[in-house]
């Protein structure tokens, strides 16, 4: 493949087409295969597959015309560039209408046949990476399927496992001993699946076609809502949690639920990854046509080899925070997926046993229509 | 029977719950159990220990670490012939996922699916160690 990728099949009968057709592409750098008619022509394709074919459309026996789709049957990515005559514009117009890249009408100079050749190519380059790209696309959607399976039967077959065990040893002394314990574990490892679902389910709507609202938000109240929800499980661990927004200030255009549930992880963590004694801080600003809002808080922090791990679905650092909080890994991938469906971003700063920042970085609003300008200044 | 007379048993999982239920099983029936939390862990310990059978979970935080932990277990000549029982809870639903245990670079003996049925698993222990004989050394 890679010893083809420079080749350029040329089909032409006339002999000194493919002579000077060889010459010109050479000097470029190509490699040149000639063929005369088309039946060879095609079968060196079939064999070489070349990212591109330069053919001429009228010729004795297999037509230009003809060869056409039968490259594109052996690879719908090779290129084919037509040679036609002046009075065939018609007919040039035809064989792109059946694949054709580009044509070339006759007599053409040396650049004008490169600089299509080099398109061409960059044509055939691109349309490689995009198949590339959807190959890896699937691939990681596999993956994913794989993994989620995985991290569902997880817990599963704990839960499964202690109720084996509990029943085929009921009268044992050491399990009686460990009764109540394993039923507690067994409920955790189901709210544990709970959570996954919950997440996954989430993650998924995400990705769906869902019809999402697109509405002027002040990040100030969203923010508000979610810490004074968490107000008193905060007190119970002795953490402080502060509002340092403004009103008016971090003013984004999205939907409601999204940013809610975008924030609403964030701070979640840094509670949860936080230490007795400790605070949660939620500060922004605007410039730019952008906002920046952090989340910061004075916890545990995140080994920096890890940093760049945590966005990816399922990954939990395995420390000794993991031993003491439940979580399913999915909170900042959702994160990061609602930062980007509005063009925005979520970035990490974090210091082992010192604390974390998140920053989330999002597209400020902007009046578009008198209207909308109206009731922006009316709020 | 002897204390010197139990036979010892590895297990590998990242699971703490799983290893929990399944070596208390084990030690009803009988069983010394040592546990790993990962594949290194689990290395060191089959190391030192010498463990008469290993069970080890392939799909621990990578997706291969079972497996590599596996080969290199092989290639500690004191465990090269220790049985290692693979469990996965990937063995009946992935197609293609089998590995089929001629495989040269994973020379292991069983593959066992999870949720793991405890009985069933016993005798297959129990018919590979060979059935209520005491260990070699006592
Ligand atoms: N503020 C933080 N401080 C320290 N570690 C953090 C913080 N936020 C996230 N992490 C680390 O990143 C990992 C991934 O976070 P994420 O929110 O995606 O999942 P989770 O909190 O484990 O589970 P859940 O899906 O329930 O949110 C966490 O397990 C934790 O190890
Ligand atoms: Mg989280």
């Amino acid at each position: 493949m890679s010893e083809a990728a420079g080749t350029v099949v040329v089909i032409d009968d006339d002999y000194a087409m493919r002579l000077s057709c060889r010459k010109i592409l050479e000097k470029t750098g190509f490699h040149v295969e000639t063929f005369e008619d088309g039946i060879q022509g095609l079968e060196a394709i079939a064999r070489l597959k070349p990212p591109l074919v330069v053919v001429d459309l009228k010729m004795p026996g297999l037509s230009g015309m003809e060869v056409i789709p039968r490259v594109r049957d052996i690879d719908p990515l090779i290129v084919v560039v037509v040679i036609t005559g002046y009075a065939t514009i018609d007919t040039a117009v035809e064989a792109m209408q059946n694949g054709a890249y580009d044509f070339l009408p006759k007599p053409f100079s040396p650049d004008e046949l490169r600089l299509i050749v080099k398109r061409g190519m960059e044509r055939h380059r691109l349309a490689l990476e995009s198949r590339q790209a959807e190959i890896e696309r699937e691939l990681m959607r596999r993956r994913f399927v794989t993994f989620v399976s995985h991290q569902l039967q997880t817990p599963l077959v704990a839960i499964h496992q202690y109720l084996d065990v509990l029943k085929q040893l009921e009268d044992s002394p050491e399990v009686q001993a460990r009764r109540q314990e394993w039923f507690d574990r067994c409920l955790k490892r189901t709210e544990e699946l709970q959570g996954i679902i919950k997440d996954w389910l989430t993650l998924s709507q995400l990705e769906g076609e869902l019809a999402r609202e697109r509405v002027r938000v002040d990040l100030h109240q969203i923010v508000g809502d979610i810490l004074a929800t968490y107000e008193q499980m905060a007190r119970a661990e002795g953490l402080t949690l502060e509002n340092r927004l403004k009103e008016n200030t971090c003013v984004v255009r999205g939907d409601r639920n999204c940013l809610s549930v975008l924030f609403d992880n964030l701070i979640v963590n840094a509670i949860k990854y936080n230490r007795p004694g400790g605070r949660v801080t939620v500060e922004g600003r605007a410039g730019n046509g952008e906002v920046f809002v952090s989340v910061q808080d004075t916890g545990i922090g995140i080994p920096e080899k890890y940093q760049a791990m945590i966005f990816d679905e399922f990954f939990r650092v395995k420390g000794e925070g993991a031993k003491t909080t439940t979580g399913t890994g999915l909170g900042l991938p959702i994160c990061r997926r609602i930062a980007r469906e509005v063009g925005g971003a979520v970035t990490v700063e974090s210091q082992e046993n010192v604390g974390s920042t998140f920053v989330v970085r999002l597209p400020a609003f902007r009046e578009e229509t008198a209207e909308a300008k109206a009731a922006g200044c009316g709020l | 029977m002897s204390l010197e007379s139990k036979k010892k048993i590895l297990v590998v999982d990242d699971d703490a719950d799983f290893v929990e239920s399944v070596s208390l099983f084990l030690e009803h029936n009988n069983f010394t159990v040592l546990k790993a939390r990962d594949g290194s862990q689990g290395l060191k310990l089959a190391r030192m220990e010498q463990p008469d059978l290993i069970l080890m979970d392939v799909m621990m935080n990578e997706r291969t670490e079972g497996f590599f932990t596996v080969q290199e277990m092989r290639r500690t000549p004191e465990l090269a012939a220790t049985p290692i029982f693979i469990l996965s809870a990937l063995y009946e639903t992935q197609a293609g996922f089998r590995v089929k245990p001629q495989s040269s670079w994973l020379a292991h003996d069983e593959f066992i699916a999870k949720p793991v049925d405890m009985r069933a698993l016993l005798e297959k222990i129990r018919a590979r160690l060979g059935a209520g004989q005491a260990a070699g050394e006592g």
